[in-house]
């Protein structure tokens, strides 16, 4: 059993896209909510109570979104009252607030996408659609600190040497220029030593095979097969608009039509898959730990 | 059985004038250890590099690299690059990939091996090296020691045969150097892996191999053979006899009969029985009263708000025309003093002055003129042009100025030179600013020891001439031959300094080569000279 982060990246890939997506197409604010509910709960699952008050600020986003799209879509029959002869309406008002709750939700969800889906995860997730895009991305990543430091290297030398004036901006912008200059011949010349490497080590010699230290276990199957599940069943019936609002000029609900309802409750068991896994590891571990 | 032959090897390179490599023939059995020694530029590399056929250069070649009696030419491009392994100099730049596992398992990738393969190959790989523990890190934060262990694990996974190491410890301090040493000695002796290394750290290697092939100027192969006997017949040759482990040099210095020692233990044996009756004298060291050219009070450091202290109320002071050595492991702080001293590190407690006068009272890069200069570690980092005439231009250096010639690398491009050769063009870059302090940061790192000893005879004329030079070292041989006086430096703080022969002759460990030979039988022997001395002195 393992706790919802350790499972395979492709599979915890495809359940973000199945759990952010579907909210993003379809402006229903019950969708939202409970999609906003099990976002928040997941972080507060993972990280403990102290989240929260990490996704407080969030919060702006339904805010800023309410009282922002009233004043400018006058919109619908349910009129609150007139601001500079404009009618701010009640509909405008609940539209910003769903536009909003859909913004915060996606945001919450990313942030424990961050979180769990590390460079190395989300290069295997890539790779696997090719190995050569893996090296690729594997070597930038590599060169990149590889690199920064080496900036920094040069330009503390190039100031201790004291060969060159750096008295006003253009001294400044000829020093950018020198530091790019060695950094070039630099990576260069020692580039060379990396290619060397590389055809010691045979690359080129024939198909590539490609090694991750990431496997395909039961529970990431099983992932994988709840995830397509539950997220086909809502994207279906999003799809076929059995979820659809109208906003304007009245409101008109799906109301709890059988689609609506399994399709709400398909969704609702989608997000709860993390909460849950995140729990049962830990009171797993808790039994464990007190045998100890 | 002759796991490599060699057969009447001769190269040159595609727009070379002479040959790099004249008629070498040797051969090597399976599981020696073959330790490769000559002076700058005799063709060492080169010649490890025709033992690689994926590294071969381009030029003319005759004679044969045979491989279990098969020319290498003709071994499938899959076997050939498993079965020899290659390890160079610079870490950093071998590693490919981002992550430590998939560096292990890059080879075999390439060799396209299952999944399950890998997996097995790698696991018992890092266990073998240790690696475990930093088995998920980015390569871009384990150490240079680290970096060059993981390019030897992501070479063994292959299952070479034979293993070409050219200078692998050259960019590693002497701890990380003699760990690595270690594991290619074990893996020699627990594996029977046949090992071919070129080395400036001899004093390790020559007492594990069971060769020595020693190298001359124009590629030709001087001598092949036992260690002992190889060392015996070096003795009219003084220049190659630098590079020897100190032993070695004692013994053919005093024209000693029988075996050669190669070890410490055994050079003692050998010098006990000189019975040692007479003690040298050496001339006692007098502190200088010149007025203080660097001054370091009570001061304190940290890179970040929340980092650690890195120097922790370090004092020091150094006098003007001292040639000063600061001398400490690893992550001692040695490096952050001298960053503190040149204006690059700001302290947040305690002050520096340079020549009397507070570092922070110094305006505008006015420290940077005609005062204070840095020689940067990674002399790369300085080097801007493509050619060495170039570079001093730009750095308004005149090369007839300088106190050594460097007429013979003018029109060189300056990565093209050995790594004591780019010391010296990086010294004449900082020197145009014709400083009165200046500051090394590790000058004979990956030089050989008769570039080290150049060095050492520059860098007093300078001295002579009243210039202050304060260099951070890990190398102690570089240090008793140097300097004027030395300080040792422990987790942030000066904890002891002295002139060089009673500081290391009062250290038990951290000492030279020399040192520990004599120790016990003459008092205060730091130098191959000293040790001359004392030995002559018993007649």
């Amino acid at each position: 059993m393992k706790s919802f982060k350790d499972h395979n990246p492709i599979a915890v890939f495809i359940y973000y896209l199945f759990v952010i997506v579907p909210v993003m197409f379809c402006t229903n604010p019950v969708l939202v909510c409970i999609s906003l509910f099990f976002g928040i709960a997941f972080r507060m699952a993972k990280d403990g109570a102290g989240a929260l008050k990490k996704l407080l600020p969030f919060a702006v986003f339904p805010v800023i979104s309410m009282i922002v799209n009233p004043l400018f879509v006058h919109k619908g029959v349910t009129v609150l009252f007139i601001l500079n002869d404009n009618p701010v309406t009640l509909e405008a008002l609940r539209y910003g607030l769903t536009i909003g709750l859909i913004i915060c939700s996606t945001v919450v969800w990313f942030s424990s996408f961050n979180s769990i889906m590390t460079t190395d995860k989300l290069l295997y997730v890539f790779g696997s659609v090719s190995p050569k895009i893996a090296l690729i991305l594997s070597m930038a990543l590599r060169y990149i600190p590889l690199y920064g430091q080496q900036i920094k290297k040069i330009r503390q030398a190039q100031q201790v040497t004291g060969l060159y004036k750096e008295d006003n901006a253009i001294d400044k912008i000829r020093g950018g220029m020198r530091i790019m200059s060695v950094m070039v011949s630099w990576a260069l010349e020692n580039g060379i030593i990396t290619a060397d490497s590389m055809t010691a080590r045979g690359y080129g010699v024939g198909r590539r095979s490609r090694f991750s230290i990431f496997g395909w276990q039961k529970s990431d199957k099983a992932l994988m097969a709840a995830t397509a599940v539950l997220g086909l069943a809502a994207v279906l019936a999003i799809g076929l608009g059995k979820l659809a609002y109208v906003w304007y000029p009245q409101i008109v609900t799906p109301g709890a039509s059988p689609a609506a309802v399994v399709c709400y409750a398909a969704y609702a068991l989608l997000g709860a898959i993390p909460v849950y896994l995140q729990l049962k590891e830990e009171a797993r571990w808790r039994s464990l730990q007190s045998e100890i | 059985m002759e796991i490599l032959t060699v057969r009447d090897l001769s190269f040159r390179y595609t727009l070379g004038t002479e040959d790099a490599l004249k008629g070498v023939s040797f051969g090597v059995e399976e599981g020696d250890l073959v330790a490769v020694s000559g002076p700058t530029g005799c063709g060492k590399s080169t010649l490890l590099r025709m033992l690689k056929k994926e590294l071969t250069p381009a030029g003319e070649l005759s004679g044969q690299v045979l491989l279990d009696g098969v020319p290498i030419g003709q071994i499938d491009a899959k076997t050939a690059a498993a079965s020899i392994g290659f390890v160079m100099q610079r870490p950093e730049h071998q590693i490919v990939t981002d992550k430590v596992w998939h560096e292990l398992a890059f080879g075999l990738e390439n060799m396209g091996y299952p999944q399950d393969v890998i997996r097995r190959r790698v696991s018992e790989i890092a266990s073998y090296f240790d690696i475990e523990n930093w088995f998920e890190m980015d390569v871009a934060d384990l150490s240079g020691g680290q970096k060059q262990l993981l390019n030897l694990a992501s070479i063994m996974v292959m299952q070479p045969r034979i293993l070409i190491l050219d200078e692998p410890t050259s960019q590693l301090d002497p701890i990380a150097a003699s760990d690595f040493l270690t594991t290619v000695q074990k893996l020699n002796s627990d594996m029977g892996l046949t090992v071919i290394i070129v080395e400036h750290r001899l004093q390790e290697v020559v007492p594990a191999a069971n060769r020595l092939l020693i190298m001359d100027r124009g590629g030709r192969l001087l001598h092949y053979g036992k260690p002992r006997e190889v060392c015996a017949r070096l003795r009219e040759r003084q220049d190659l006899l630098m590079a020897m482990p100190s032993t070695v040099r004692l013994f053919s210095a005093m024209d000693g009969r029988g075996e050669c020692p190669l070890t410490i233990s055994e050079g003692r044996q050998w010098i006990g029985g000189f019975g040692c009756e007479k003690q040298p004298v050496f001339d006692p060291s007098s502190e200088s009263s010149a007025p203080l050219a660097l001054e370091m009070d009570d001061v304190w450091f940290r890179y970040g708000r929340n980092g650690h202290d890195v120097l922790r109320g370090t004092k020091l002071a150094v006098h003007e025309g001292e040639l000063f050595c600061i001398l400490g492991g690893n992550g001692s702080g040695k490096t952050t003093c001298l960053g503190a001293v040149a204006g690059l590190n700001k302290p947040y407690s305690g002050k520096v002055r340079i020549f009397g006068k507070d570092i922070k009272e110094y305006r505008n890069q006015e420290l940077y003129r005609n005062c204070l200069t840095m020689l940067p570690q990674d002399v790369q980092t300085i080097f801007l042009r493509n050619t060495v005439r170039e570079e001093l231009a730009d750095a308004g250096e005149a090369a007839k100025d300088l106190p050594y010639d460097i007429e013979s690398l003018m029109d060189k491009h300056p990565y093209d030179l050995s790594g004591g050769e780019q010391q010296l063009v990086a010294l004449a870059k900082v020197l145009a600013t014709k400083p009165r302090l200046l500051l090394l940061d590790e000058p004979t790192k990956g030089i050989d020891a008769s570039a080290a000893a150049r060095i050492v005879g520059i860098l007093k004329k300078l001295r002579d001439g009243g210039m202050t030079i304060v260099i951070v070292t890990h190398d102690v041989e570089f240090a008793a031959m140097a300097a004027d006086r030395c300080a040792m430096f422990f987790r942030g703080e000066v904890t002891s300094t002295g002139a060089p022969r009673e500081f290391f002759s009062e250290n038990n460990f951290y000492t030279t080569a020399v040192n520990r030979l004599t120790r016990g039988w003459f008092h205060g022997c730091i130098t191959h000279e000293d040790a001359i001395q004392a030995l002559r002195l018993q007649g």
